[in-house]
């Protein structure tokens, strides 16, 4: 699908068929969440961002339904280049109301970064001043986490992971992807 | 238009809900529960070979009226036949698919298939849900239908469900009072 066309899929189905939510119960609820799990595992921001990344896991197993029932998609996208767009024109524009830009292609197209250049998650936001989170937290990396939970429901295994974020004092948020394999279908076990 | 059942397959391939709307095989009065059990049986759910031996008269009915047809089998295998069907079902489906797609493009997709005696619907989501219907021939393609079932029931009352669990191993969590009754309420508008 063109990208222009899947910009146009994703205003129109958030414009029509999303319930809305108020932006600013989401940062806070998300920041609520990002603080508990720092004061649970004790500043340890590697665990923290781990257990990010599982809960994000958890909900992009789930997620998926909701935007191929919302989207309306019925059929899969016949490369990575394309579920790249429509991860960034439809996906995140209909469950954030943001557009990443995707780059940074690697030449097998197996590779590829997303740039945020607003992101809902981090509005007030400040890393704890203790000099080791400005270097060991990924504070959004539950994204992560739904693109993989995600995509593995569509036979796409991937990693995902962040390489830059405006809230350690970089220029850009960007994360990073990377197609791992397509994942077979599943066989029904043989009769005995 | 008549819908005679309904079957969903999940991308591990198991039959992870069944139901179907025939009317409850012409047996004796006293075998009632046979039919009942016939119709109701979710594979996965409690087998009947666990079952105590049922009183005499109700397998000999059973078994009488076995000769009409193979779906008033005696209760024993009752739940076992239902779980065949629908492993016959999904190799047939899944087979079909395959044969498709190798004929027509990895984008193909096939709607339906029909028998003297019935048809049979198939949708497949993006995230190789099945989705199977079996009605009588003169049915018009009900692949719309069956997509309806996917976005307004599956998702909504199954998948959005914080109680039911993500994989529906033996079936778990979809079973559910909304969808079922959800189901109950779209298919009757149907017919």
């Amino acid at each position: 699908m063109a990208s222009s066309k899947a910009s146009r899929l994703g205003e129109e189905v958030w414009k029509t068929r999303m319930d809305k939510v108020n932006a600013e119960l989401v940062v806070l609820t998300y920041g609520t969440i990002v603080a508990q799990l720092c004061k649970d595992f004790d500043s340890d921001y590697i665990e923290v961002n781990k257990q990010l990344d599982k809960m994000g896991y958890n909900i992009g197993l789930r997620l998926i339904d909701d935007y191929l029932a919302k989207s309306n998609t019925m059929r899969r996208c016949s490369n990575f280049r394309e579920t790249a767009e429509m991860i960034a024109r439809v996906g995140f524009k209909i469950f954030l109301n943001i557009t990443p830009t995707v780059t940074n292609w690697t030449s097998d197209g197996k590779q590829f970064s997303l740039i945020f250049d607003e992101n809902p998650f981090a509005d007030f936001v400040e890393l704890p001043d203790d000099g080791r989170a400005q270097d060991e937290l990924w504070y959004s990396n539950i994204l992560c986490g739904v693109l993989r939970g995600a995509l593995e429901m569509v036979q796409m295994q991937v990693e995902a992971h962040f390489v830059s974020d405006v809230l350690r004092g970089n220029d850009t948020t960007e994360m990073r992807v990377t197609l791992i394999r397509y994942i077979d279908d599943e066989l029904p076990p043989e009769d005995d | 238009m008549v819908v005679y059942s309904f079957y969903i397959f999940d991308r591990h391939t198991e039959c992870i809900y069944s139901k179907s709307w025939l009317p409850p095989a012409p047996t004796a009065s006293s075998s009632s529960s046979t039919a009942a059990a016939t119709t109701t049986t979710a594979p996965g759910g409690p087998t009947s070979d666990t079952h105590p031996p049922l009183p005499l008269s109700t397998t000999t009915a059973a078994a009488a009226a076995g000769t009409s047809g193979r779906r008033s089998a005696p209760t024993a295998s009752a739940s076992s036949a239902a779980d065949n069907d629908a492993k016959l079902i999904f190799g047939t489906v899944f087979s079909l698919r395959n044969m498709v797609r190798k004929l027509g493009g990895e984008d193909d997709a096939f709607v339906s298939y029909r028998t003297a005696n019935y048809k049979l619907h198939y949708y497949e989501t993006a995230s190789n849900l099945r989705l199977v219907m079996l009605t009588d021939t003169a049915t018009l393609s009900m692949r719309n239908v069956l997509h309806q079932i996917y976005i307004n029931l599956w998702v909504e009352y199954v998948v959005k469900n914080p109680l039911s669990p993500v994989e529906h191993k033996g079936g778990a969590g979809v079973r559910n009072e909304l969808f079922e009754l959800g189901l109950e309420q779209f298919i009757r508008g149907l017919m």
